[in-house]
């Protein structure tokens, strides 16, 4: 009998729970306290990998039947996962108020393409609006010190 | 003791305490609404402003904030599906498939009318009760702070409707996040992985925004379309019966009282909060009920329980800090730094020394309430904006005010990394099929389960008090007992199920 997708995640749990396990048998006690920094991870870890192999024995057990799936964008969703990461490491090299403008304006034109110059003046307007307000309300009143670019300086 | 909270009540009448209280709410109701500002933020925010005022203004500004702050964050969590703060996770669960189902004005008033009784019977039962249910949480030791937690992991394990076994994996799994960085008794390194961003721990403030925001903005950009978008609009409509509405919470008794005691119990505790407290609540909602399998389709019952209890939690920590000097939570442990800050002392002589102060806490506290409700009779369109948004414009800006909340927890890009990676993480559990709330409260609590559970092995090794301590064993064995509890209520739907599979092929 075929695992479905609930067997797959149970071994990958069971198996980076397992790994983990493993790491923690190198941990060295502290005298401080009767029970080493490994004590309560192992425990942890190993009902983590219980549980997953009890749900990988139930999946194999289990009938499984053909689901209809609809289709869903998740081209849609890789992209906007790649600009979050692409945000989040441009972060620290061209600081806040580039990268998040930058980010605001990609993002809002992958969700809804321009179609004419006013679109992309729109689109232009939303991103300076967001960074400068957010940039100006923590940094400035909320006194949160927003990342400054290596690259930038700005 | 009546006596003096009436004159509390008219003291905070005065422009000089009700102004600030009013700002406060007005601040707190904003900043919970907005997802990726916890009220704990806010408050902080808060803390610089009220040095320069008597003890009394600054603290009625900060319980302002922490009243408007439990309240406001139910907006996003019903119409966004994105929880404000994280004592609003559960009011996700029924309060978005409410508004999705074109009912918002339903959901939201559901939720801000049980949040306004939750709170004031929380206010009412608490003045009269603080003696008490003080000398019950003295009584409670590592072992039944280890068993308590443990059993609020098996109760909200047992909300998952598809799978048990998912349920507490995805609970153990919200612990392992725990273990990852460091020790949390002694500070010493562990399973950094070689990351060094990870070598401080993993704080769940990040985990839970990204967990959650992404998980629901990209599974909402799955089916992104400008029709979905057009629908959405249109389904704002906010027009509402408040009679009908109340009469629905309070044609709800047990609920509303059940779910009320839950919060002001958990908020005594110390180091819990409203984030569990408001998934017991649900949860025991969902087992009382006579139609459990409805919870998590948008049903009045989840919201109340929800709200009713994160308000009247905010109560239970108040008694705690001002009768102990314990801080329930990170909101009242910013409040104790400003206490500190003012000279004054919080714990078990606190009431007796500084009767009006107390008192004045108690009526702030009773006051903010009715002012939350003005505040949103005439400004939750106001607040609402942000949902009228364009998605296309909206989720971009949620997502940056998401990295400035994790940025601004510690001033460091490392949270923000985590941040990242919950986001990921989460939109995969969903993918998968795990339920999220047993793995938030896992990530929760890890740290309070390790922590109690070494403290009690300090004080004595034998594992056998666990079980053999009355409270411990009680909650011990309710623990197992939800478990079971959880089992046999997914075998009767699952033979339900069968059953009416049957019915049909005829």
């Amino acid at each position: 009998m075929k695992l479905s997708k609930d067997g797959w995640s149970g071994l990958a749990v069971a198996a980076a729970s397992l790994f983990l396990f493993a790491l923690t048998l190198g941990l060295k006690d502290n005298p401080l306290v009767p029970i080493g920094p490994g004590y309560y991870p192992r425990i942890v870890l190993a009902i983590t990998a219980a549980f997953a192999l009890a749900l990988v024995v139930s999946d194999f057990l289990s009938e499984k039947s053909a689901k209809v799936r609809e289709p869903l964008n998740y081209l849609l969703v890789v992209e906007m996962f790649a600009l979050f990461g692409l945000y989040v490491g441009a972060l620290p090299y061209l600081g806040f108020r580039i990268s998040t403008f930058l980010y605001v304006a990609a993002s809002n034109a992958l969700l809804d393409l321009p179609k004419s110059a006013k679109g992309w003046g729109r689109v232009l307007l939303v991103a300076a609006i967001t960074t400068v307000v957010v940039y100006y309300v923590f940094e400035r009143y909320l006194t949160v010190l927003m990342p400054r670019g290596r690259w930038t300086d700005f | 003791m009546f006596e003096l909270l009436g004159a509390g009540i008219v003291g905070m009448l005065q422009v000089k305490y009700l102004v600030p209280l009013f700002i406060g709410t007005l601040i707190g109701v904003v900043g919970g609404a907005l997802p990726g500002i916890t009220i704990t933020m806010t408050v902080i925010v808060v803390l610089p402003f009220t040095f320069g005022l008597e003890p009394l203004q600054g603290l009625a500004c900060m319980i302002g904030v922490y009243v408007g702050g439990e309240t406001g964050g139910l907006i996003t969590s019903c119409l966004l599906g994105i929880p404000g703060k994280p004592s609003a996770v559960a009011t996700t669960f029924d309060g978005f498939p409410m508004a999705r189902n074109g009912e918002p004005g339903r959901a939201l008033w559901l939720g801000i009318w049980a949040s306004i009784l939750g709170g004031l019977l929380g206010a009412v039962v608490l003045v009269a009760a603080t003696g008490p249910l003080a000398q019950l949480a003295l009584k409670f030791g590592p072992w039944e702070y280890f068993a308590l937690f443990v059993l609020a992991l098996s109760m909200v394990a047992g909300l998952v409707e598809s799978s048990l076994i998912k349920g507490l994996l995805s609970g153990a799994l919200g612990c392992v996040v725990t273990v990852l960085g460091n020790d949390p008794v002694m500070g010493q390194p562990r399973l950094a992985l070689g990351i060094s961003w990870l070598e401080g721990g993993i704080p769940f403030l990040p985990v839970l925004i990204g967990v959650f925001a992404f998980s629901q903005i990209m599974g909402e950009l799955e089916r992104f379309s400008d029709k979905t978008q057009a629908a959405v609009n249109a389904a704002i409509n906010l027009a509402v019966s408040h009679v009908a509405v109340l009469w629905e919470i309070v044609s709800r008794p047990f609920l509303l009282l059940w779910s009320t005691f839950i919060g002001l119990v958990i908020g005594v505790l110390p180091a819990i909060g409203g984030s569990a407290a408001n998934m017991l609540a649900y949860d025991q909602a969902k087992k009382f009920s006579s139609r459990p399998e409805k919870f998590g389709s948008g049903i009045p019952e989840g919201i109340i329980a929800s709200e009713a209890s994160n308000n009247a939690n905010v109560a239970g920590s108040l008694v705690t800090i001002m009768a102990f000097g314990i801080p329930g939570d990170a909101v009242t442990a910013v409040m104790l730094g400003a206490l500190t800050i003012h000279g004054i002392q919080s714990g078990p002589l606190f009431i007796s020394q500084n009767a009006t102060l107390a008192y004045g806490m108690f009526a702030a506290y009773i006051l903010a309430h009715p002012l939350v409700l003005i505040l949103l009779l005439f400004g939750v369109r106001w607040v609402l904006r942000i949902v009228i948004v364009p998605k296309s414009i909206l989720f971009p800006v949620v997502l940056v005010l998401c990295v400035v909340g994790a940025y601004a927890l510690g001033n460091s890009m490392a949270t923000v990394y985590v941040l990242l990676v919950s986001g990921l993480f989460g939109y995969l559990m969903v993918k998968f099929g795990y339920p999220l709330a047993p793995f938030i409260l896992g990530v929760i609590l890890g740290d309070q389960i390790e922590i109690n559970l070494v403290r009690s092995l300090m004080t004595d090794s034998n594992l056998w008090l666990f079980v053999t301590r009355p409270i411990s064993a009680l909650l011990l064995a309710m623990a197992a007992a939800s478990i079971v509890l959880s089992l046999w209520q997914h075998r009767r739907m699952q033979k339900k199920s069968a059953v009416a599979a049957g019915a049909a092929d005829f």
